[in-house]
């Protein structure tokens, strides 16, 4: 009985519903969709996935092949319970006008899938995987139109029902003659009135049936996320005084609320970190870190703070599930003024970095005095100082304001002192991390240059497709924990290169060489209009720098 | 004061072209076969749903449903705009006038409002599933306006034929009169499919050993059969419905199982290439026969009421289901001879897992303590009486339809 789902009729009251109700995610803070840039064989794609914001639906899949000859790209959900064997056949994907190649694709289980692409042609057959978090975000009301349309309809069907009930305790029994018409009209007023309270009594209970399920949805299956319990703590580790962050993920009501549950002892490392911890400052986006805590056991959390100035920090902290599910707990914690004296970060990749609020900075236009010598690439844009003298500029950008759902190639560029283009180390295993914040926080995305997602997760996609059993078993969650537990300690007493080897050999997206190598570049697509900071990290010569960039978005104009 | 008896009838000889003796009008064959295919789409679509897993608006079964819609909304509306727009029709005299101009014959203004039900239900579920997701159970607010749609389309059905058959009683010749039988116990059959298709997710076989199986046959049967047994004028009516209700449900599964089917949706835990048959009907032909052979008894017996009929017709109703649905359905669940083409119970939705313990074997959550089963079932006798006895009533004003 599900019909009217593809329809243009469907489509055309999607849109209305979109246009005319509110759209709240929470999954990856505000910034659900997936954009992906990878090369699979001889072709070059940028794929953008929009997951479904209700679940079962249907997940937006647009791939612009930048690169190859592509005859057809078909597209298949991947669920990482039931891997290869348990995926049904491939959709093609239809060509647009504009060359790319757009379809529907149906996501019928909530939590951890994928978009497993197939590509063909004279440049041969190719495979790629996207994961994709599959939950429901979106709270709707009915449009007005909508609920006016149904509601006339709604009447008409009430009024012809007590008219029909009417009738068929009057006319409908007598033959002509058979009765008065005084008889036949108070026969009919009794019916109707019958009729009437039944139907009041029926809607009544249907209704109410309507709310329980509407308060079930709210209750069982829109998106949630375990509470992050923040504390700052004294601590004289490494012999100084200092502070550390202790995070405590909330479990009293795992218990009551399925949706809240996590599998806390299947979380996997992502680029060799458990968790990815960034703090912001707010109002201004002025002062930023990237910390990566320790475990302490399988709820708690903790690391070092580096002397972020006092004030009201945003955190944002991403984790990676064994089933490739990530997400992004979150708090909002308030600073003291920092102790005096040096700090030693306990983690070698550990960053921070003050600089100008995004108020001065957006009606200033920073000096492009490094904008000319980096003409190789296209049209210069904004650059940014790094904390060793050298300079990051923003390439290619291609408008003052960018447009919000549209996928961008987001390039930066890094130039010594003296103007040269200089050589980037990898960080993490790759040539840059970005992040990207909405003035307000209510977007966030911690990105890569692969794409929006978790580099953990699509490993753990590509090892479930490998892999032919129909089902997936977790292991014992005791041994699966402490297994994690040594290798990411060992991973941090390796020399940085053996480190970015293995963590590079584990990252099957990151084995193509960037095209320039003091180049990084991010894939994104802006989920909405406004003010926005980016957040560019890169290594050179052993130290992490971070440039920083502003951004207006609008509303795209079709 | 006149009574109804002593007002004078004025029954025509020939009322109109549209009700002639020995003649059935088309818009009743119209009818009765938009309630086929309505009950034919629908059951396709649940194997569609089981086996193939996505459908669109112009999936196969879906417009053998909008087929059976669509001829019973624009025959019926036909049939009262004619009606009304003709000066002077004869028809009228035989049709329901409302609203101060319209005319219409009650099955018509039902055919007519089902089709308007389900077409309201369409916008509706179309925002139903893009605010909550698309439905994986049958019944939803929205699809219980669809599902009371084609409720009426099959119910206006059986009207129009029940108000030729009450009107036609004495002068129609014996093969009308047959044909009129057999009209109207195809149609209460095909609702009896729909009604029971609804009601499917408790009626399985594998909650044929849990007091909710009976308390929803309880509801849902005795209403309807009772209804049909006093309102048809066949001598086994009640026997003959649930006869075709069984083959009515049972052919397309028999069918259609031969034919390939691939799931297009994941996860496909159950990697099937033909479709999956939906369910093996109830026995209720047993039941019915007892009811028949009861009704034969006391229908015309002096001195009863119809609360004594409902009791004396609800309770060995419910007593013989019992006795034949509690083996039958363990047969059903548990024995290797039922996962066959005949019984069906091989069958197992696409993304279920092969290796889920309970595919041949009663689940704990679907069995019950003796006092819990006995305690429920109790409960459900008195529901059945209830329901019986609503039926006789509803059975007695089917018997005086005459328009």
């Amino acid at each position: 009985m599900n019909r009217y789902r593809n329809g243009r009729f469907g489509v055309l009251i999607g849109l209305l519903v979109l246009l005319l109700t509110g759209y709240r995610a929470s999954a990856h803070v505000g910034s659900a969709g997936v954009v992906v840039q990878k090369q699979a064989g001889r072709y070059t794609l940028l794929v953008s996935v929009q997951p479904p914001d209700v679940v079962p639906g249907t997940a937006k899949v647009t791939v612009f092949v930048e690169q190859g000859r592509v005859a057809q790209i078909g597209a298949r959900p991947v669920y990482f319970l039931s891997g290869d064997e348990g995926a049904p056949t491939h959709d093609a994907l239809v060509r647009q006008p504009d060359g790319s190649f757009a379809g529907d694709l149906w996501l019928m289980s909530s939590g951890s899938s994928s978009v497993e692409l197939s590509i063909d042609g004279p440049d041969g057959r190719q495979k790629l995987v996207v994961p994709v978090v599959s939950v429901a975000t979106a709270l709707r009301d009915m449009p007005a139109g909508t609920g006016m349309g149904l509601a006339a309809m709604g009447l008409l069907l009430v009024a012809m029902l007590v008219t029909i009930v009417g009738a068929s305790n009057a006319d409908g029994v007598f033959r002509s003659g058979q009765a008065t018409p005084t008889q036949l009209r108070r026969r009919r007023l009794a019916g109707m009135g019958v009729g009437l309270v039944l139907i009041t009594l029926i809607m009544t209970g249907w209704r109410s049936w309507w709310t329980s399920t509407a308060t079930r949805y709210r209750q069982e299956q829109l998106y949630q996320k375990p509470a992050l319990l923040t504390t700052v703590q004294p601590t004289t580790a490494g012999g100084q005084p200092g502070r550390q962050l202790l995070m405590q993920i909330d479990t009293t009501r795992f218990g009551e609320r399925r949706q809240l549950r996590r599998p806390l002892s299947f979380m996997i490392p992502d680029h060799g970190k458990l968790m990815h911890t960034f703090l912001v400052r707010t109002p201004g986006l002025d002062a930023f870190a990237h910390l990566h805590p320790t475990r302490l056991d399988s709820v708690r959390y903790t690391t070092g703070l580096p002397p972020l100035p006092a004030g009201r920090y945003l955190l944002y902290s991403d984790v990676v599930y064994r089933s490739g599910f990530s997400e992004t707990l979150t708090d909002t914690i308030d600073l003291p003024a920092p102790q005096s004296g040096h700090i030693a970060l306990a983690d070698a990749d550990d960053s921070w970095l003050i600089t100008a609020s995004q108020r001065a900075a957006a009606n200033t236009r920073p000096l492009p005095y490094l904008d000319n010598t980096m003409v190789s690439c296209g049209k210069p844009g904004a650059s940014a100082p790094l904390a060793d003298g050298a300079t990051m500029v923003w390439m290619d950008k291609p408008a003052a304001v960018l447009e919000a759902d549209r996928p961008y190639i987001l390039k930066f560029a890094v130039a010594d002192s003296s103007g040269r283009a200089t050589a980037l180390q990898p960080y993490l295993g790759m040539s840059g991390h970005g992040v990207i914040l909405r003035n307000d926080g209510s977007v966030y995305i911690h990105l890569h240059p692969v794409g929006t997602y978790s580099m953990a997760a699509e490993q753990s996609f590509v090892n479930r497709l490998a892999d032919t059993t129909r089902q997936f078993h977790y292991p014992d969650a005791n041994r699966f924990r402490d297994s994690i537990d040594r290798y990411v300690a060992r991973l941090k007493t390796l020399p940085e290169a053996q480190k970015n080897r293995q963590l590079a050999a584990a990252m099957p997206a990151m084995r193509h060489a960037m095209p320039v190598n003091n180049l990084v570049s991010f894939p994104y697509s802006f989920p909405r209009a406004g003010r926005y900071r980016i957040w560019v990290q890169v290594k050179r010569q052993g130290r992490v720098l971070t440039g920083v960039f502003d951004t207006d978005v609008n509303d795209p104009l079709l | 004061m006149q009574t109804l008896h002593q007002l004078p009838v004025n029954v025509p000889a020939a009322p109109s072209g549209a009700s002639r003796v020995g003649s059935i009008p088309g818009y009743i064959y119209a009818v009765v076969f938009s309630s086929l295919c309505v009950v034919t789409g629908l059951l396709w679509d649940i194997m569609w749903h089981i086996s193939i897993g996505r459908d669109g608006l112009f999936a196969p079964p879906h417009l053998v449903i909008y087929i059976g819609a669509i001829v019973a909304g624009l025959s019926s509306a036909y049939q009262i705009l004619h009606l009304t727009l003709t000066r002077n029709h004869p028809g009228r005299a035989e049709a329901v006038p409302f609203w101060g101009v319209f005319y219409g014959p009650l099955g018509a203004m039902f055919c007519v409002w089902g089709a308007l039900a389900m077409l309201t239900s369409a916008p509706f579920d179309d925002w139903w599933h893009n605010t909550y997701g698309l439905d994986v159970q049958i019944l939803t607010p929205p699809h219980t306006i669809l599902a009371i749609g084609i409720m009426t389309v099959q119910f206006g059905a059986m009207v129009g034929v029940l108000a030729l058959q009450n009107r036609l009683a004495q002068t129609a010749d014996t093969g009308t009169k047959r044909r009129l039988q057999a009209l109207f116990a195809l149609s209460a059959a095909l609702l009896l499919t729909t009604l029971f298709t609804l009601g499917s997710e408790t009626l399985g076989r594998y909650y044929s050993h849990h007091s909710i199986y009976y308390t929803t046959a309880a509801i849902i049967f005795p209403i309807f059969l009772l209804a049909v047994g006093r309102a048809s004028t066949l001598r086994w009516p009640v026997t003959t419905v649930a006869l075709l209700y069984m083959l009515i449900l049972g052919a397309p599964s028999w069918i259609l199982q031969f034919f390939p089917a691939t799931p297009r949706l994941g996860p496909v835990l159950n990697p099937i290439t033909s479709y999956q048959p939906f369910i093996f009907p109830l026995l209720l032909v047993i039941p019915g026969l007892v009811v028949d052979a009861l009704m034969h008894r006391f229908e015309k017996q002096a001195g009863l009421t119809d609360w004594q009929r409902a009791v004396l017709y609800a309770v060995p109703f419910m007593l013989v289901l019992l006795a034949v649905q509690w083996p039958f359905g363990e047969f059903l669940h548990t024995s290797p001879l039922a996962r066959n083409g005949f019984f069906l119970s091989y069958s197992w939705k696409y993304d279920n897992p092969l290796d889920w313990p309970y595919r041949y074997a009663f689940s704990p959550r679907q069995l019950q303590a003796p006092a819990m089963f006995w305690s429920g079932f109790s409960k459900a006798i008195f529901y059945a009486g209830l329901s019986a006895r609503v039926g006789l009533l509803w059975g007695n004003w089917m018997k005086r339809i005459v328009r």
